[in-house]
């Protein structure tokens, strides 16, 4: 069942003067609801603008977005409350934290939602377990916390505010490969657990053909593949033709294919290729 | 014995700020890098790259330890403001966002930039700019404001803006972090490109592994110490190690040695996918090869 639906979504920048640039053009597109669904395009492909979109920090120019079949527009006054169904985690994020201990970041957000107390420490003991944030590091300061501790924060005072829909946008930039697989992995339990529907915007396509069930590729302003990750990542010429690329592991099986070695479609991980080898021995 | 361009001898470094915890980042580094090399630094976050990086060009100081750079010595109390300055036009850094590098409304005007505030006179910075653009493919963008531009032509012309001061040494700190697959090819063969043409010394920081197994020689910092350092096929032969230290290695690297565990014969370290793909085949066929005799 869709989730989050995009119908004909156009969104423009600076409309009406010589700088218009149009980020998004027509776009149709639907989220699977309990999908975990990577957004992947070249920059200034328009992943960033429709990120803003599906909270309703943006409104489009063209199009309606609709969650659960209903038009977030339909009425602006309520825009708050799709705002905590839809939770938007941003670049960067851990430069927003601001609280005096991580507790009190990480409840800041169900605060604002006017729940008890207890209710709010529930919450907040939830999502730091499922970032990995320990008790101890809950009474710290937010700045005594490595920078892979302080985005993992963060992504917890989202999640804190239990959104059905959880949009993040390179939550593993600039992390570490063990910093990028913890994030990632908590990410994904969120979905898991909660059953929510979780939106990544990444750069990096092992990384999306390791969690997301679903990807849509964006080129310049438009949807130009989407489909399950076996779709998606089947097309590599396509890709690269568009700025992007497929993981190292299937562009070496494509390779391997090509000289001959008989190998199933559809290789994405490691594990994939080392099966597939393993079979023609 | 020929000088090394970097020679770092026992450096130490802690942050300290006000209201807390002093965090000691550099623990006795000691590592010297050669006049021409192409480098690539590996290390979890925290484990002390980019401070490594701020000391040779002096945005920070270190504690203790000996810093010899283009035959400076940085931690001698002789060091003049002169030689400081001198030091920052041999070693450019170029930095993980593109957009906190770019100072002027026009492109060629910000590649000027650097030599402007050198004292270079006017003709020559024409000269200079021109060929700074054409080295990083950019001359049909002088005119452009660049604000219009992607992220990987805003790191070209950042990139450009410190080969118009004529460095002979590059440094690269998570300059393609913020990058789409396309924006970080444009770098990387922009500053291989420089390596291999002009002789500069290229030292990239990245958390990407297939970037560091295109260099000659791989350095993995832990703890703020040298934990390994060789050439890429040396380094990533130990994959676990580099996994408890918080890093990975390539895909094919990965799946090499998981086959050969598996049984099959693989000789050598693949570095590129291509050759990867060599390496298997070849296993392949003599293994069937083999198996039919």
């Amino acid at each position: 069942m869709a989730r989050v639906t995009l119908e004909h979504v156009s969104y423009t920048y600076e409309p009406g003067t010589p700088f218009a640039v149009k980020a998004l053009d027509d776009v149709c597109l639907t989220v699977r609801e309990g999908s975990i669904t990577g957004i992947i395009g070249h920059t200034g492909s328009g992943k960033s603008t429709m990120v803003q979109l599906f909270n309703g920090l943006e409104k489009p120019s063209e199009g309606r977005i609709l969650l659960d079949g209903k038009d977030i527009w339909e009425n602006p006054k309520k825009m708050r409350d799709i705002r905590f169904r839809v939770g938007l985690v941003m670049q960067y994020p851990e430069y927003q934290l601001f609280e005096e201990t991580v507790r009190a970041d990480i409840a800041f957000g169900p605060r604002n939602m006017g729940l008890s107390e207890e209710e709010i420490s529930a919450r907040v003991a939830e999502a730091a377990e499922i970032v990995g944030l320990t008790a101890a590091d809950l009474d710290k300061s937010p700045f005594d916390l490595s920078g892979g501790q302080k985005r993992r924060a963060a992504i917890a005072g989202v999640m804190a505010m239990r959104p059905e829909v959880l949009v993040l946008d390179e939550p593993a930039a600039g992390l570490d490969p063990r910093g990028r697989d913890i994030i990632l992995q908590a990410v994904a339990d969120y979905g898991h657990k909660t059953g929510a529907t979780v939106i990544i915007v990444s750069h990096s396509m092992e990384d999306m053909a390791v969690y997301c069930d679903d990807i849509v590729v964006m080129a310049h302003a438009k949807v130009f593949l989407a489909g399950s990750r076996d779709e998606v990542f089947a097309h590599a010429e396509e890709l690269r033709s568009v700025g992007l690329d497929v993981p190292q592991i299937t562009h070496l099986a494509l390779l391997l294919a090509a000289r001959g070695v008989r190998l199933p479609k559809g290789i994405y991980t490691v594990e994939a290729a080392l099966r597939a080898i393993e079979n023609l021995l | 014995m020929k000088e090394a361009f970097i020679r770092a001898k026992d450096l130490y470094y802690t942050y300290k700020e006000e209201g807390q915890e002093p965090v000691s980042v550099l623990r006795g580094l000691s590592l010297e890098i050669q006049k021409g090399e192409y480098v690539a630094i590996l290390g979890h976050n925290g484990s002390g790259k980019s401070t490594f990086a701020k000391l040779l060009n002096m945005i920070l100081e270190p504690d203790s330890g000996e810093l010899w750079v283009a035959g400076r010595e940085l931690t001698s109390p002789e060091l003049t403001e002169d030689d400081v300055y001198a030091l920052r036009r041999e070693v450019g850094m170029v930095f993980q966002n593109p957009d906190n590098q770019l100072v002027a409304t026009i492109v060629e005007e910000d590649v000027a930039f650097g030599p402007e505030n050198l004292g270079v006179p006017s003709a020559e910075i024409r000269r200079r700019v021109d060929e700074a653009l054409a080295a990083v493919g950019m001359s049909n963008f002088a005119k452009s404001e660049p604000h219009r531009l992607s992220g990987g032509q805003k790191q070209r012309v950042a990139i450009a803006g410190i080969i118009a001061m004529m460095p002979n040494c590059m440094i690269f700190d998570e300059s393609t972090a913020m990058l789409d697959p396309v924006g970080r090819r444009e770098v990387v063969e922009t500053f291989e490109k420089l390596n291999r043409e002009r002789g500069i010394t290229v030292i990239t920081i990245t958390h990407y592994m297939n970037e560091a197994a295109r260099a000659d020689r791989v350095i993995v910092l832990d703890e703020g110490k040298v934990l390994m350092d060789g050439k890429p096929f040396e380094v990533f032969a130990r994959a676990e190690e580099l996994v408890a230290t918080g890093l990975d290695v390539p895909q094919c690297t990965s799946l090499v040695h998981a086959l050969r565990k598996k049984g099959l014969v693989i000789d050598g370290e693949p570095v590129t996918t291509e050759e990867c793909a060599e390496m298997i085949c070849r296993a392949l066929e003599e293994h069937h090869g083999k198996g039919n005799a």
